[in-house]
Order: C-alpha cells, then structure tokens, then sequence
C-alpha cells in the first residue's frame, strides 16, 4: 500500500449510537473527514460532542451503527492498523502491581519489540517523557500525572506512524503539558500523523496543521489552522477575534440551530 | 504465543505481589498446625484426619483463588480502562482471552502447587503413610478442576456482575454435584422439554466430584487407570472448549 497515495484515516458517513429503542441516543451523526500522511489535526468540541466515540472507533473498541472508518486503509481495529497505531486513552490506570519498565516491556512486547530494543528503548523513554530513574517503582506509587506520562510512552513505545490522543493532556501538571507538547513537535517534525481530542484550544492552536470541530455528533467545521487565525486575526469586516470565541461563537450558533 | 505469554504474565506478577494468596496459604497453613496439635488428645487415625483437612483445604483454597481471579480479570480491565492501552495495541480478541485465561490457570497453578508442598512438608515430618502415585493422580485432577474453575468464571465475568459471577461459580463448585445429582433424580419426572433442559444443564455445569481423588488418598486405595484419568481429562476438555469458546463469541463484539 502507498500511505502517499491513500489517507491515514478516513471516516466517511460514520455514526455511533449508544443504547436501543426509545433509550437510544446518537453520539455521531454522519461524520465524515480524513487526516493526510505528516498532518497534526486537532479534533476538539464541548463535552458529549462526540469526540471520544470517533476516536473508540478508530481503534476498534467500538462499532459503528453506519459508515466506513479506515485507518492506512484498513479496517479500523484491524491488527495491520494497530501495528502502525499508537494511542494514548482519555483516562488511563496501568496496572498498580507492575513496575513501569515491565508495563512497558508488555506494551512493547504486544508490538512486537525483542528484548534488546526493549532494553535499550525503556530507559530512553522513561527519560524523554520525563521518568528517569522510575522505570523500577511499583505503578500504584505513580502520581495521576505520572501515570499519564506512562501513557504517553507505551503510545510511542513503537514509533508507530499515526498517533491518537483521547484528551491529549488530561491528568498533566504545566510541566508535563510543556514535556509533552516537546514530545508531539518532534514526532510532528518527523513525520509522523497525529490526531488528538482536546479541550484546551492553545494547544491546537500552537501545534495543528489542521482543527476539525464537532458538536452533537456533527461536523461544524474543517479548517487549516494557519489560515483560520490569519482570518480571525484579519476579521473581514467583523472585529478580530480570538480561537476561543470563533469556538464558542460556532458551538453556540449550532446549539441554537438545534432548538430552533 | 509471545503475546499470549506476555498477556498471562501480568496476571502472574499480579498473583505474585498481591497479598492475597499468601494469606490463603498463611490460613491454611495454620489449620494443618492445628490439626496436626490433635496428636495430644492421642486420636485414632490421626494421619487420615490431618489428609482429609488437608486436602479439602487446599482444593476449597485453590478453587476459590481461580474463581476470584478468573472472575475478576474482565471486569477489573474495564474498570481500571486498562484494557483501552492493551487492546489498542496489535493483540486480537481472542489472543487477550487466551492470554488472560492462561495466566489466571498458570496462578492457580503456582498456588495449587505451593499448597501441595505444604501437604506433602507436613505428611513428611508427621512421617504419614501417602501412596504419592495416588497423590500424583490427585494433583492432576485438581489441575484439570483449576482449568474448568478458570474457564467457568471467565464466562460467568461476561455475563453477569463480578460479585455474582464469584458467587455462581462458588456455588457450582460446592454444590455442582449435588445439583447434577439433583437433575437426574427429577429427569423422569418432566416433559421432553424439560428434558432436554435437564440433559444440558447436566452436560454444561462440572461435578467438581469426579476431580476428586482425596479419598483415594487418605484410604490408600489403589490407583485408578489411565483410561478414567483420559476420560476426565477429556470431560474436563468439554467443559473448556464451549466455556472459552462462549466467552469469545460474548466478548469478540463487546463496546469496550
């Protein structure tokens, strides 16, 4: 297959529905979008928007009611997809009796990593997201933050070639948001694709290339994210305004849609 | 089969640095001290006394210990959402199954094996007669009965709630005989259908009884062949394959 020729993921008409008959409610309504080899793209919405349900089913955790979800033109879940995946859940435990080098050593082990890469790659993940010197400490020692950073290893763990965060710095201290956004501009400098839910609008701003926005399961809005704040800095003939507003400013004019 | 052994160490290590087993085996370590004290009050038999505490101990322990874990690994996984990292990774539904189900009977195991070093530390220095060619054929029944206890409360897990899940299978392992016992004494008194409801029940719920050779055990009796062994050991793969088998078609759809 040629990733240059084909999108890392491709969502087409997707809809998710949780619960049966008059208890059935729909989490995605018909979203459709694709995210191209190298491209960082921000998915980002208002609690219940939908954005945790897209991403289950890019993994195949869960399965759509309607719609094709293709990840390097696989089927999304599918272990050829996975082996070039690497995720990063909303919230996370890892298991409190192991240590964090064997949390990773399974981790990497289920990606097929032998024991010498292992070796010679935990410490320096440990170190990168900021673990040095922990790799032998019990996990259910590990601060919340701490465990997210283990998350963020095990993500990265194989080097894979598209990367998906479920709340990309959920559980992080301003430390950890910095270490971690130093993680993301070198695998985005690497080419690496990554795709990430989150609710804190800087973040997409000073690392996307590209934000989709979302509300009640829909797609509000695909845009690059260089010219959506040059327009929004311009303003064309309205006051400039900032990401935060143009966010609110759509979720709210969507909500009232609704009601209408 | 690295991603199966990779999945069932965890549960290993799990097994290994929880305290629980130990306190089990602290438990019934203390009982055969106590037992064993009956040798001032001068009892008859004593070396037959001391084995059929021991041995009832131990299976009841063991037993116990694989119902929690086996129950417990599903829904701890969805819980803890450590299963989103696990199953995010190239490791298909049924090799996490595998994996975990060979880990929980590998910990039974550990723990069916430490009990019976005990039995067999404590026979020695009480210097107790033990036909060990009887004692072998014990222990593998209680391997297989560890591997049937496994597969039964991991898809008990996926069916019903943790607690009733321990619970059920609890009861099936302590009264599963009796019940069986139960269904063929009313056989002849119900309708095809409820024959055919009786004839299921009786071929899906194990009789823990015929993993059972304590008595053999404790009596001397002679060994029993290798044919009833193939036999239950072949009745014990029939149990296995449809419980494991269910539990994947349950889980291989599941919404994590």
């Amino acid at each position: 297959m040629s990733d240059s020729a084909e999108h890392v993921i491709e969502i087409e008409g997707l809809c998710v529905r949780y619960g049966r008959g008059a208890k059935a409610h729909s989490a995605v309504r018909e979203l459709s979008f694709t995210v191209e080899r190298g491209e960082t793209v921000g998915f980002i919405g208002p609690n219940g928007a939908g954005k945790s349900s897209t991403i289950k089913t890019l993994m195949g955790f869960i399965f759509p009611q309607a719609g094709r979800v293709r990840v390097f033109g696989e089927p999304a879940g599918s272990i050829l997809a996975r082996r070039r995946s690497g995720y990063l859940p909303e919230v996370s435990l890892y298991y409190p009796f192991m240590k964090g080098r064997e949390v990773l050593e399974l981790y990497g082990g289920l990606h097929g990593l032998d024991r010498a890469t292992l070796k010679r790659r935990i410490p320096e993940l440990l170190e990168k997201v900021g673990l040095a010197g922990q790799g032998e400490v019990l996990l259910k020692h590990y601060s919340k933050g701490m465990q997210q950073r283990v998350g963020i290893a095990q993500a990265i763990i194989s080097d894979p070639d598209l990367l998906i965060f479920d709340e990309l710095s959920s559980g992080l201290d301003p430390i950890g948001r910095h270490d971690l956004r130093a993680v993301l501009l070198d695998l985005k400098r690497r080419g690496k694709t990554i795709f990430f839910s989150s609710h804190e609008l800087y973040e997409v701003e000073a690392l996307c290339d590209r934000v989709i926005m979302i509300h009640q399961g829909r797609k509000l809005a695909d845009e690059i994210v260089p010219d959506l704040l040059g327009r929004l800095a311009r303003g064309n003939g309205h006051p400039p305004m900032s990401f935060e507003q143009h966010f609110m400013n759509l979720v709210r004019s969507t909500g009232e849609e609704v009601a209408a | 089969m690295r991603r199966l052994t990779l999945v069932a160490r965890t549960i290993f290590i799990e097994a290994l640095r929880r305290r629980e087993i130990y306190v089990i085996i602290l438990i019934t370590v203390a009982v055969l001290v106590l037992v064993s004290f009956a040798r001032v009050f001068h009892l008859e038999y004593l070396h037959k006394f001391y084995q059929e505490i021991a041995l009832k101990t131990m299976s009841v322990a063991t037993a116990i210990t694989v119902i929690v874990l086996g129950a417990r690994q599903l829904p701890r996984e969805f819980d803890n959402r450590t299963i989103y990292p696990l199953m995010a990774k190239p490791l298909a539904r049924h090799e996490f199954l595998l994996g975990k189900y060979c880990g929980v009977v590998v910990a039974g195991l550990f723990c069916l094996m430490l009990f019976m070093a005990v039995f067999s530390a404590g026979a020695l220095l009480m210097r107790m007669p033990i036909a060990w060619s009887v004692f072998a054929e014990f222990v593998y029944l209680q391997i297989l009965l560890v591997a049937v206890l496994a597969a039964l409360s991991f898809l008990l897990s996926l069916v019903v709630h943790l607690d009733a899940a321990i619970t059920v299978a609890t009861l099936i392992y302590l009264l599963g005989s009796a019940l069986t016992n139960a269904l063929s004494m009313i056989y002849g008194y119900v309708g095809a259908a409820g024959r055919a409801v009786l004839l299921v029940l009786n071929y899906t719920i194990p009789q823990p009884k015929l993993f059972d050779l304590s008595a053999k055990v404790i009596h001397n009796w002679p060994p029993v062949s290798a044919a009833i062994l193939g036999l239950v050991t072949l009745y014990a793969l029939m149990l296995i394959v449809p419980y494991l088998g269910l539990s994947y078609f349950l889980f291989r759809r599941r919404a994590l």
